[in-house]
């Protein structure tokens, strides 16, 4: 959504490498910075970002949502994962091992899953049922697309500042004020992109999931659009059950 | 006719109804939505249960989390989220998030893990309203507990240092706070005129950091630095909870004031007496002590009458 040029790079040590032990990180120069959080911030500090049209009062509801996103749907993604047994059992364990040779897939693999079975009961989590998650996935559903509405994006009125100003340097009346939003992505799209689009591409042994995003059709669309916009695909990957 | 609600929860100290968020939010939440809440506060006694405070129970059942309580008071038609729009509910359950992700784990280590704190205000606090073996080892555990979220939640696997982490946590429960600040600007409450689920969170995150005085203080600094914060702990304390300093209550408030005034009118009356006791030490002759008839009176009017001079 920056236009930054990037290589993707798929390594089996990637969490290892990464500086704070979570994926994705990025590799620039000498520098290497982990998590959307700072590596948003370091792309700021180089010059570019998406939300610098956006008013505190914008600013504050866009982290508030991302919260919302981090706390909900990935929480949901890692039990699903690693606390559903019969996930585990079936696609987890053996996808999680598959770059390493035996006995090493299973013993990172199960420390894997006792480490994220130890993060959930701290929050509280860890007496959920399968159920419950995804009632609380359908909630997150719920508010975010409440809060997309209709609309292309979840922040629409971006203020051109470029255009404002060279407007007001000019001396000339403010007619249209329209005029001077643009309709841009923000982090938050970005987001929800990322974990809306991997819940409806991955297969998993059951599909509850993904069906709990597709009751929202706004999502699907909101998904749809960037996935062609950005990532040029000709047809969607995004399946209709 | 409802059935009777009760709720367990911990106390109150500093002014505040309760010192626990959790507790703190349920409370604030039935007070905007009106629902009829028998509280009951957790003592020394071996009454009740102190795993999964607060605790809601009905005739059927009990239900323990925060929003699993207000879940089931909105199903039972106390519902303080009436006037909201869709999209103020979807704000709502994203800035819950905010406050849970960004500023939970600062305040629990404000609470449970900062040495200073730990040991002088939240242990002996709690200690003393469990019964005496659990009171040895519950804090201990409450305090481990907290630790455990933020290092797993915060923490950078596979050292999980909780120095490197406490920075971090200041400065998102800073933000948080600033936030926050910023989306209230100038209302009363954070959707207009009526309180909702989120102010209910809101003032239970705050009150205890607000109210609570701790030897280390960084963040409670930083939040008395947010005035239209602080207004809004106040105006919700002093509507909804009526509470004064000393933590009484509405009728206990007209009892104290009737003897207030009595005790002013007996003061009066006893530096009357004085004042005229006085004027006659200074009136009267050096005489010697009469022998005087022994009579049953107050031992004010005693001594105003033995410096009197009484014909026997």
């Amino acid at each position: 959504m920056c236009n930054l040029p990037i290589k993707v790079v798929c390594r089996a040590n990637a969490e290892y490498m990464s500086p704070s032990g979570k994926v994705p990180f990025i590799h620039v120069g000498n520098q290497v910075v982990s998590e959307l959080g700072p590596i948003v911030q370091f792309v700021k500090a180089k010059g570019h970002s998406l939300s610098d049209g956006l008013d505190e009062v914008q600013k504050a509801e866009m982290k508030a949502y991302m919260e919302l996103v981090n706390n909900m749907l990935l929480t949901a993604e890692l039990y699903l994962q690693w606390c559903d047994d019969a996930t585990v059992g079936e696609i987890t364990l053996a996808r999680y091992g598959s770059p390493y040779p035996w006995p090493l897939n299973h013993i990172l693999a199960y420390q894997k899953q006792w480490e994220v079975k130890r993060k959930m009961k701290a929050i509280g989590w860890g007496n959920k049922t399968l159920d419950q998650v995804l009632e609380d996935v359908d909630q997150c559903c719920q508010a975010l697309s409440q809060r997309l509405g209709t609309q292309p994006y979840f922040f629409n009125k971006h203020l051109n500042i470029w255009k404002f100003t060279v407007h007001v340097l000019s001396k000339s009346g403010l007619e249209n004020f329209e005029h001077y939003f643009t309709i841009m992505p923000t982090e938050l799209d970005a987001l929800v992109f990322g974990h809306l689009y991997t819940i409806l591409t991955t297969q998993m042994t059951n599909d509850e999931l993904s069906e709990k995003v597709k009751n929202y059709s706004n999502l699907l669309a909101f998904c749809r659009r960037i996935e062609q916009h950005y990532f040029g695909k000709g047809s969607s990957s995004i399946r209709l059950s | 006719m409802a059935a009777p609600l009760e709720l367990s929860c911990w106390g109150g100290g500093w002014g505040l109804p309760s010192v626990h968020s959790d507790s703190l939010v349920v409370m604030a939440y039935a007070k905007f939505s009106g629902a009829p809440l028998k509280v009951n506060v957790i003592d020394n006694t071996w009454r009740g249960s102190r795993g999964d405070v607060p605790v809601l129970t009905t005739e059927d059942n009990t239900i323990s989390q925060p929003a699993k309580i207000l879940n089931f008071l909105r199903k039972q038609k106390y519902n303080a989220d009436y006037e909201l729009s869709a999209k103020q509910g979807a704000d709502t359950l994203a800035y819950i998030a905010l406050l849970e992700e960004k500023l939970l784990p600062a305040v629990l280590h404000t609470f449970w893990v900062e040495s200073d704190n730990y040991f002088t205000v939240t242990k002996p606090w709690f200690a003393s309203r469990m019964p005496f073996p659990l009171s040895l080892i519950l804090p201990g555990r409450m305090s481990k507990g907290a630790l455990n979220r933020i290092l797993l939640t915060r923490g950078e696997p596979p050292l999980y240092h909780l120095r490197e982490v406490e920075a971090r946590i200041y400065r998102d429960a800073k933000e948080c706070l600033n936030l926050l600040s910023n989306r209230l600007g100038t209302s009363q409450f954070f959707f207009g005129d009526m309180p909702s689920t989120l102010d209910a969170y809101v003032f239970g995150f705050l009150a205890p950091l607000y109210k609570v005085r701790f030897p280390k203080v960084q963040l409670q600094e930083h939040l008395k630095q947010l005035s239209n914060l602080c207004r809004f702990c106040d105006d919700i304390l002093n509507s909804y909870f009526r509470l004064s300093l000393g933590g009484i209550s509405p009728a206990g408030q007209e009892t104290v004031d009737a003897n207030l005034q009595k005790l002013t009118q007996l003061v009066n009356k006893e530096s009357n007496l004085i004042e005229k006791m006085d004027d006659n030490l200074r009136q009267s002759p050096q005489l010697p002590p009469r022998k005087l008839p022994t009579l049953k009176l107050t031992p004010a009017e005693e001594e105003s009458n033995s410096l009197q001079r009484l014909s026997p």
